[in-house]
Parts: structure tokens; C-alpha cells; sequence
């Protein structure tokens, strides 16, 4: 067993948050508020040093008054408390909203819709390896149906209704794909936490 | 109650004794379930070892949870082995608040090992020449631009608040011109920002390493090449062990080879009681 008191603490705490999974308790209670706190706290801690601090507050003190206009906007956000003057809001909000929507805008045409066409395009070199045609086509024909699932103006009946299921057909393989993969990032952390229960804690395994 | 009742009415209970004892087994009961290697993990490991050594440098940027260790960890650590062994510059990076901590612990535990076999300072590994961790950056959008024109003017200091611009690594790695790849251990969306922003307008050449949840989202974009290789989850750190052990980067498997069996076992358990249910479900409904 571990001589360490922050490894006792740790294991502790697992096995205070494991208990909720028999039923709720006073243990689990603590070990859920503990890290509510301990969250809070850290990153409270961390925007202080690493945020405000050097890009803010100590630019001001080196006399870079410029920086009064990004905390006039920082402060505007806070009166949405005070209902006379809380359509200041809107200021800081329209900002940000231009600034993301023009930085997010081309990048996300040219990297989640054109670059995505692009890869769902079958060309004539996509059949150099047969087995990449195939697949090439595969994503093709789910592609298409998979939006043609989503077209709603017609009635899915004749070809749009074969087509439509088609597309649920691979929307279902594609929802069963996640669900796996779910199982296996959640078993994970299970994994992780026996892990340090028999190895740092306990000292049963290497 | 019939028996149809039973198996579709197990207490979650015993579902989750069961669970945990397969869990457990397999870490005292010495067996091998033989993993076979992803493509996409291939090419990200393909990748590395095309890059040339002493040449451009590799990011990664550590922004997985705690959480979240034991599928990233193990992703960080045989990547780390495989940087340092082949003499590839590591520039550490975090844009999630958790990361920094679990950077610097990954960063010690590979330098540790390794140096802890090395004879002179030309075949260890130090901090400033070889590797270094500039922190965590809050505003990750315009921290990401911005690096494309110079990574020093977004992190004037390093995470020890040490000046980045003196340190011998950084006087020649300015921009993501001397960037070979960039991998993001993530445990939520961060690879796409890369890929939307300093891919787009820079060309820089993505990698991953997600929490198994997070990866079929990003099948798409290994598809398009988008992503040059990706480490899907626990599964994905294992055969990313397994090839830097092949490779003879690494003198033993990590936790993720020796988790996979834990996790194999969990999944026949699973497919078991997805069975059970259905057969208790179809029975119950035909009565």
C-alpha cells in the first residue's frame, strides 16, 4: 500500500463518488460539493495568473492605457444586472459577435463544407485502388441519402422513400458507431480508476 | 416471474459488480487479446516517423481532463517516446485550463525515463533545446492565428514564466513554417479549431489523439485528409504503444496495451446483456 497521503486521499475520494453507483449517500454528496469547489476554485486561480493578470491588469500598471477599452467592454457585460443601463450589453455582445462571425465564417466554408464536398466527390482516380472505389462510392451513396432523409418538401414516397431509408439505414450505422465507441471511452475511465486503485493505492499490480 | 422476466430486469447492481470484476480479472488472470492496428493510427505513427530529425518541430498541445487520463495519457506518453527517440523537436502547448498540469507531469515522466538511460548531455533530453511547454493561453482563436505569424509574440514566457525567446529551440521554430504537425491530445472539440483556422489559412498539418467519444466525428476529416492520423481512444493509445514498442522507441508496453484487455473482456460482457435483454424483450412481447 501506498505510503503517499495525497494517493489515500485520491482513493478516498474514487470510492466516495463509486458508492453513488449502490445508491445516494452523504459520502458521494461530499465527494460531488468537494469537487464542485476544488473546479471553482483552480480555475478561478488559473484566469487570475495566466489571463487577467498579465494581459489586462498588468498592462494597465505599465501604462498601456489602451487596454481601459477591452475592460470598459469586459465591465459592460455586468450591466445586465443594473435594468436601467442593461442595454450596455449589447455592446460587448455586438463585438464579439462581428469579430466571430468574420473570423469563423470562411474558415468554417473552407474547412467543413468545401474540403467535405471535396471528399465526397468520386472521381475516376478514386478506382486506382478498387477497394478505395468502393468505399468512395459507399460514402457517396450515403451522403446523398442521408440528405435526402432530410428533405422534407416532398412526400417520401416511390424513389425518395427508398432512398430515405437508405439514408436511415446508414444515419443508424453511424448512431451504433458512436454508441460503441461511447461504451468504450466510459469503460475507460473505469479502467483508469481501477488502475490507480490496484497499482498506486494498493500496490497489486505494476 | 418467468425466466424472459429476469434476464430483462437485472438490478443495475449486479450489472455494475460484474463490471467491475471484469475489470479487475484481467490484471491478475495474465492473458493477450491481439489488437489490430488502426489505419488511421498508422498514419499518424507513419507520419512522425517521416519527419526528419533535428528539423521542424512537432506540437502538441495538451488539452485533455483529468478525467480523461486514462485514454490520453498513454496517447501523450508513446508519442512523447517516439519524438524524443527519433531526436523530433516537441513544443508543448494547452488551450484547455486542466491541461497544463497533466503537460508538465507527461513531459517529466518520458524525460525522466529516458534520461535515466542517457550517457552524455548529447543523447538526453533537455528542457529548451529539445522540448519545451509554453503553457496554457486563454482566447484560443486568436492565440491560433496569431502563432502562424509568430509563436513567441502569443507566448512571450513559457509555463515556468521563463522567456520563450531565449531558450535555443525557439530561436529557430518562429512560426508554423517550422511546424511539421500539430496533435491535439483533446478531450473536447479542439482539433476542429485547428483544422478550421490555422489549417485553412496556414496549411498546418493536423494530428489527433481524441477520447473515444469524440472520434467518429472525426472520421470525416481523417477521410479528406484534413487529419493526417488520428488515436481513437483507449484502443488508438494501445496501438500506438504497440508500434513504438515494435519500433524499439520504447522498452516496455504502457497502461493503455495492458487496459485493452480490461476493456475487451467489458465489451463481450456488454454484447452479453445487450443479447439477454433482447431475447427477454422479444419473449416477453410474444407472450
Amino acid at each position: 500500500m501506498s505510503p503517499d497521503p495525497w494517493i489515500w486521499i485520491g482513493a478516498f475520494l474514487t470510492l466516495m463518488i463509486f458508492s453513488f453507483l449502490y445508491k445516494d449517500n452523504p459520502f458521494y454528496k461530499f465527494g460531488e460539493h468537494l469537487f464542485v469547489g476544488v473546479a471553482n476554485g483552480y480555475y478561478i486561480a488559473l484566469y487570475w495568473h495566466n489571463s487577467l493578470k498579465p494581459n489586462l491588469f498588468d498592462q494597465l500598471a505599465a501604462g498601456n492605457y489602451i487596454y481601459i477599452v477591452p475592460l470598459l467592454l469586459g465591465l459592460m457585460y455586468f450591466t445586465r444586472f443594473i435594468p436601467k443601463v442593461s442595454w450596455l450589453v449589447r455592446i460587448p455582445i455586438g463585438f464579439m459577435i462581428g469579430w466571430g462571425a468574420g473570423i469563423s465564417i470562411p474558415a468554417y466554408f473552407q474547412a467543413e463544407i468545401l474540403r467535405q464536398l471535396q471528399g465526397t466527390v468520386v472521381t475516376p482516380e478514386s478506382f486506382i485502388d478498387p477497394t478505395n472505389g468502393i468505399w468512395a462510392m459507399i460514402i457517396l451513396i450515403g451522403v446523398v441519402c442521408t440528405l435526402i432523409y432530410f428533405f422534407f418538401s416532398r412526400e417520401h414516397k416511390g424513389f425518395l422513400g427508398h432512398t430515405s431509408r437508405l439514408g436511415i439505414i446508414f444515419i443508424m450505422i453511424g448512431f451504433g458507431a458512436s454508441f460503441g465507441y461511447t461504451v468504450m471511452a466510459r469503460v475507460s475511465l473505469l479502467i483508469g480508476r481501477i488502475q490507480f486503485l490496484l497499482g498506486p493505492w494498493l500496490g497489486l499490480i505494476q | 416471474m418467468k425466466w424472459y422476466d429476469i434476464i430483462s430486469k437485472i438490478d443495475r447492481r449486479i450489472i455494475y459488480l460484474l463490471l467491475t470484476i471484469f475489470v479487475i480479472l484481467p490484471f491478475f488472470i495474465p492473458f493477450t487479446i491481439p489488437q489490430n492496428i488502426m489505419p488511421q493510427t498508422r498514419k499518424l505513427f507513419d507520419f512522425v516517423e517521416s519527419i526528419p530529425p533535428k528539423d521542424k518541430a512537432v506540437i502538441i498541445s495538451f488539452d485533455y481532463t483529468p478525467q480523461t487520463m486514462p485514454e490520453c495519457r498513454p496517447m501523450a506518453i508513446a508519442l512523447l517516446k517516439h519524438c524524443f527517440a527519433r531526436n523530433i523537436p516537441v513544443i508543448g502547448v494547452s488551450f484547455d485550463p486542466q491541461g497544463p498540469g497533466l503537460a508538465v507531469e507527461a513531459f517529466a515522466t518520458v524525460v525522466d525515463e529516458l534520461n535515466s538511460c542517457a550517457t552524455s548531455s548529447s543523447d538526453s533530453i533537455m528542457y529548451g533545446r529539445d522540448y519545451v511547454y509554453l503553457g496554457w493561453k486563454s482566447g484560443r482563436l486568436a492565440a491560433l492565428l496569431e502563432m502562424g505569424e509568430s509563436i513567441v509574440s502569443v507566448f512571450p514566457v513559457d509555463h515556468f514564466r521563463n522567456a520563450v525567446d531565449s531558450f535555443p529551440l525557439m530561436q529557430r521554430i518562429t512560426n508554423y513554417k517550422n511546424i511539421s504537425i500539430a496533435i491535439i491530445l483533446a478531450a473536447a472539440d479542439y482539433p476542429i479549431d485547428w483544422i478550421r483556422y490555422p489549417q485553412t489559412r496556414y496549411g498546418v498539418k493536423v494530428g489527433a489523439g481524441l477520447t473515444a467519444v469524440m472520434a467518429p466525428q472525426y472520421y470525416p476529416y481523417v477521410q479528406t485528409g484534413q487529419v493526417s492520423g488520428m488515436m481513437s481512444g483507449m484502443k488508438g493509445a494501445a496501438e500506438y504503444e504497440k508500434l513504438v514498442l515494435d519500433h524499439g522507441y520504447a522498452r516496455i508496453l504502457g497502461t493503455a496495451e495492458t487496459g485493452m484487455n480490461s476493456q475487451s473482456m467489458i465489451h463481450i460482457l456488454i454484447m452479453a446483456f445487450i443479447i439477454l435483454g433482447n431475447v427477454g424483450y422479444f419473449f416477453s412481447r410474444k407472450k
